[in-house]
């Protein structure tokens, strides 16, 4: 099987692209950096697999997704690449190309973006480019699929791909170094291209050069590029060898371009701009994200999702029981299945599926956010408060992603240049209220602030990010070396997502909470249910009198001070740490609720509004998840930051419930 | 023509200059200017600046982005 590599710049429509020639899925989005992690899909056609690398601008490497990629063109040999660039950007895309053309597999060229380039009055003749760079250009349209069937049909037969003959002339000084270093590396096997592997160790490529490290003593090459270094320096053609390579490049691709584009009727990005001159408005930007954020959880929670949910909830928690009910008493299921299925299974897991429309929409919602280009935006608009707070603007897109899910969050956190920013917002992340959060909201806003649920469910939300950014300034101030933070976001153009691309993203987002719900939350609800039939007297007992009484009567005592100080509270909270949404399903099975309206009523009969605000207050914050656990270990390879990651979140939430509910009580509050 | 050269920050919003010299910069946001295509001889934009002291927004070869004051005050533009 023949392995072909995609490569291209950020946020050119490689993912896009990749979706298309493969039969997989994989998360797309309109800004730099949506692809952290190397992805792998067979092609349609079956002639190989194809690999999705993160966007790189140069093979030089300065954020840990560009490591991906960059490791992979050289640790590994695919057979071809499909470089893919985007048309209204040729001339700062092709320098990434002489790269992988100096890289020498046979590459086509998927000119994307053709649509978007006319539009600019950008006319790109791809005959020419071919000429020029020796190479096959396809144009192309990944976000429709036009012209994908052409690549297609050129990967049949990768080995038919033309080989390439490119190579440009870096000057009499640079070649001499250039043609030493290869007599050198001849002698190391398993290489790629010798020169173009000499090109990148003369352009101080880490990633090169921690390669050529562990197979032979580099110090020599070293000095074979300082001196060439020094004598471009007495030649004043520039002061590093790194800036020459890059100048010489450059004039080649603007000798390039003047061939092959024609922008004599090239407009300005007009919508974008007239967009931005609003969105991005000095004193209009913030003011108008805050009420976009304000109308998308009305229309979670009011406008849409709520009567939606509720109508879901009448199926289940009606129809659906009495069938049940009905078919168990028909077949003569005994007493213990019965109770089981209507108890655990419905209970737990119905109780949970009830908020699958809210949940939907809310990815709807974020996917639209994600495809439009506005998320960019908001990390400039974000900049200067996060910077006070000593982070960059850019972790903003992972907090936002952590919205739906802190996974994929904490992953999405890999595009941020800084060590240390990565790491705060890696750290900070498990605050971030995810989907599986909203739930234990939502059902209490809607017992004890029915009239404003939405904006009690935002103020769990802003509570969150508000404690994130405290704790960030705290963190960076205590926990890190003093590292000045660096910001610098691209501006995708807006466009209007389309319907497709937005309810494929929405689906797979929201996949993994159906998944969820038919594995550790049914898993979970079983076990939470026989804990609760079971007790030491045997079975079927009075649930007071159960296992599950008993272990979260360890726990409650601690809870006391915090205003949910009973068994029932207590032992929602070990199995929440598996999923979040298990706190609701435990609580559906513990008070025998046969839907979402007798659950509420004893709920209202348990809680008070001011411990519902302070049990709604730890939810948020007392733990990362089990798979946030393992995902901050993953990014972080340390034990250390885990475990802090979790206990600094339980020590959090701990004060911060105990403060409300105390606080509130010395104000008179219940 | 007389040519003035200035700290890109003394651009007014929607006009150009040529970069004349980028100095004092951070390395890694040096690295990433240069693969946007921002480097000496350029012709850049400034587009607008942002809220509270906030990034600016550039456009240089077409492409939008946005870098802090700070950092754009060491790169200076020549106007015509």
């Amino acid at each position: 099987m023949s392995s072909i590599a995609l490569v291209g710049n950020p946020n050119t429509g490689k993912t896009s692209l990749f979706n298309t020639l493969t039969s997989s899925y994989e998360y797309v989005g309109n800004w730099a950096g949506v692809t952290v992690e190397k992805k792998i899909g067979s092609l349609k056609n079956g002639a190989g697999k194809l690999i999705d690398l993160p966007g790189i601008y140069s093979l030089h490497p300065l954020s840990r997704d560009e490591g991906v990629a960059a490791q992979y063109l050289i640790e590994e040999t695919p057979e071809a690449l499909i470089n893919i660039v985007d048309a209204s950007q040729l001339e700062r895309n092709l320098l990434l190309t002489l790269q992988l053309l100096e890289y020498g597999k046979p590459t086509i060229l998927g000119l994307n973006m053709t649509d978007v380039a006319k539009a600019r009055g950008i006319q790109v003749n791809p005959d020419i480019l071919s000429e020029q760079l020796g190479i096959p250009v396809l144009p192309l349209i990944a976000r429709t699929g036009k012209g994908t069937g052409q690549v297609l049909s050129v990967l049949e037969q990768p080995s038919h791909i033309p080989p390439v003959t490119f190579q440009l002339n870096y000057g009499e000084l640079a070649e001499e170094a250039i043609a030493s270093i290869v007599t050198h590396l001849q002698k190391i096997s398993g290489l790629p291209n010798l020169r173009w592997v000499a090109l990148q160790l003369l352009e101080q490529n880490p990633v090169i050069l921690e390669l050529l490290e562990k197979r032979t003593d580099i110090s020599g090459l070293l000095l074979i590029a300082d001196t060439a270094q020094t004598r471009l320096q007495r030649d004043k053609l520039a002061l590093t060898l790194p800036q020459w390579i890059r100048s010489v490049r450059m004039d080649y691709i603007r000798k390039v371009c003047a061939e092959a584009i024609d922008s004599t009727l090239q407009k300005p990005h007009n919508l974008t701009e007239r967009l931005d001159s609003i969105l991005t408005h000095r004193f209009l930007g913030l003011p108008l994200f805050i009420l976009f954020m304000y109308a998308m959880f009305k229309t979670t929670f009011d406008w849409i999702g709520g009567p939606l949910s509720d109508l879901l909830d009448g199926f289940i928690g009606g129809q659906l029981s009495d069938w049940t009910n009905s078919l168990l008493g028909a077949i003569g299921a005994s007493e213990f299945t019965h109770a089981l299925i209507v108890d655990g299974l419905i209970g737990g897991v119905g109780g949970v599926l009830v908020f699958v429309p809210q949940i939907f929409i809310l990815f709807l919602m974020i996917s639209f956010l994600e495809d439009s280009g506005y998320m960019a935006r908001v990390c400039l608009l974000m900049d200067s408060t996060m910077e006070r707070m000593g982070l960059n603007g850019k972790a903003f897109i992972p907090f936002i992603i952590g919205f739906g899910c802190n996974v994929p969050a904490i992953m999405a956190a890999r595009s941020i240049e800084q060590p240390k920013d990565r790491m705060l917002t890696t750290l900070l992340m498990p605050l971030m209220s995810c989907s599986a959060r909203l739930p234990v909201y939502l059902l209490f806003a809607a017992v004890f602030f029915p009239a404003q649920q939405a904006a009690a469910v935002l103020s769990m939300y802003v509570m969150g990010v508000v404690f994130a950014l405290v704790l960030c300034k705290f963190f960076s101030k205590y926990l890190f070396k003093n590292e000045a933070s660096i910001f610098i976001i691209e501006l995708p153009p807006y466009r209007m997502p389309q319907l497709k691309t937005l309810s494929r993203s929405t689906w797979e987002k929201g996949k993994g909470f159906l998944r969820k719900a038919g594995t550790i939350i049914l898993a979970g609800s079983v076990l939470i249910w026989l804990m609760s039939y079971a007790g030491p007297g045997g079975l079927n007992v009075d649930m007071d009198h159960s296992f599950l009484a008993k272990f979260g009567g360890f726990i409650a005592p601690l809870l006391q001070p915090l205003g949910f100080g009973t068994w029932q509270a207590g032992s929602t909270l070990v199995p929440g740490f598996l999923a979040k949404e298990v706190v609701v399903s435990t609580m559906n099975i513990i008070y025998h609720a046969p839907d979402t309206a007798g659950l509420e009523g004893q709920i209202a009969s348990v809680f008070t509004p001011l411990s519902s605000i302070s049990f709604m207050a730890f939810i948020l914050l007392y733990i990362p998840c089990l798979a946030t656990v393992g995902v901050i270990k993953k990014e972080t390879a340390s034990w250390k930051w885990t475990f802090f990651s979790m206990g600094y979140s339980l020590v959090l939430a701990y004060a911060v419930s105990l403060v409300i509910y105390q606080g509130g009580r010395l104000l008179g509050w219940s | 023509m007389a040519l003035t050269s200035c700290s890109l920050l003394r651009l007014q919003p929607g006009t150009t200059g040529s970069i004349q010299r980028i100095e004092g910069m951070n390395p890694i946001l040096r690295r990433r200017l240069a693969d946007l295509g921002v480097s000496e001889g350029v012709m850049i934009r400034l587009k607008g600046k942002g809220p509270f002291m906030g990034p600016i927004t550039l456009e240089c070869n077409g492409q939008l982005f946005a870098i802090r004051r700070k950092e754009a005050s060491m790169i200076e533009v020549k106007v015509s």
